[in-house]
């Protein structure tokens, strides 16, 4: 049995339909990638506060204040990264780009979290002052 | 088209719960996506005998099939029997509807599109409610589905044309 074979016993109406769900569900795929995609922000806490809400999808660059001074967080191509920070270990900026994930400064109490636009369950179990 | 006996029935449910449990013997990256290969039974008895029939048929496999497994009346039940169900109809309203327009293997990718349709609003209305969640699933579940309908559809004729074959071949003997 050849594929040929399979082929002659199967209608037009069979091919159609077949074709019509591959090209559907491989769109579908690519598709809802992108809108998942475009959903995602970036939060940006300063000391337990919630100070931004921001797009993924835009590019930005936004002076955070803290209690040390002002940290620097560049958007771009859906990732996330602080160019500058007052604090002294520069640890959040040896990070570099985060595509989904955190970045804390501790010492300037700043915290970027990339993820999924309103997504619960995140949050930290306590804070300490 | 003839009706089935009751030892028919018997023995078409018997086919679509052993080919259950086979291919539950398969992993699978998702619990409830399957293979489908009692889909299969479901076609020929459909095509064989009528809808009735292939209602039946599902039912008693979906039913047996939960209890020998344990999941009677749980989640999983409740998924399975959905798209038993819908996916039998579907196929038996485009078999007796349009007969001629459709083979086997349409019929099996109806029958998949279906099954995986109601699994997945059943799935959003009782356990996931995160429309996001299933709409990232849907298209590799559809894709999948609609794979393994068509070896399942092409099986279905086969063993279809196979059976027509052989009782063609007692007839002649007999006269």
């Amino acid at each position: 049995m050849n594929f040929r074979e399979i082929l002659k016993f199967t209608t037009v109406a069979d091919r159609v339909l077949f074709s019509i769900l591959i090209l559907f569900s491989l769109l579908g795929l690519i598709f809802v990638r992108s809108l998942i995609l475009g959903g995602n922000s970036v939060e940006i806490n300063v000391d337990g506060n919630l100070e931004y809400v921001l797009p993924l999808d835009e590019e930005k660059t936004v002076p955070v204040q803290g209690p040390q001074g002002t940290t620097l967080v560049e958007i771009r191509n859906h990732r996330v990264r602080v160019v500058e920070s007052p604090c002294q270990n520069k640890l959040c900026i040896q990070q570099g780009w985060v595509e989904h994930g955190v970045i804390a400064c501790l010492p300037n109490k700043v915290l970027i979290t990339v993820g999924k636009n309103g997504k619960r369950g995140s949050e930290p179990d306590a804070v300490t002052e | 088209m003839q009706s089935p006996n009751r030892y028919q029935i018997a023995l078409l449910s018997a086919y679509a719960l052993a080919l259950h449990g086979f291919e539950s013997m398969f992993p699978s990256p998702v619990p409830w996506l399957r293979l489908g290969l009692a889909n299969i039974v479901t076609l020929i008895t459909l095509l064989l005998y009528g809808l009735r029939a292939a209602f039946t048929v599902t039912l008693i496999r979906v039913v047996l099939a939960s209890i020998l497994n344990g999941t009677f009346l749980g989640p999983a039940f409740l998924l399975s029997l959905g798209g038993g169900i819908l996916s039998t109809l579907s196929m038996g309203f485009f078999a007796s509807l349009t007969p001629r327009l459709f083979s086997a293997t349409g019929l099996s990718l109806i029958g998949a599109l279906f099954h995986n349709g109601t699994q997945l609003l059943l799935a959003y209305a009782l356990f996931i409610q995160r429309i996001e969640a299933v709409l990232l699933i849907t298209p590799l579940i559809v894709l999948l589905g609609t794979l393994t309908g068509t070896i399942n559809g092409i099986v279905s004729e086969l063993i279809i044309k196979n059976l027509k074959k052989s009782v063609e071949k007692i007839q002649n003997v007999d006269t």
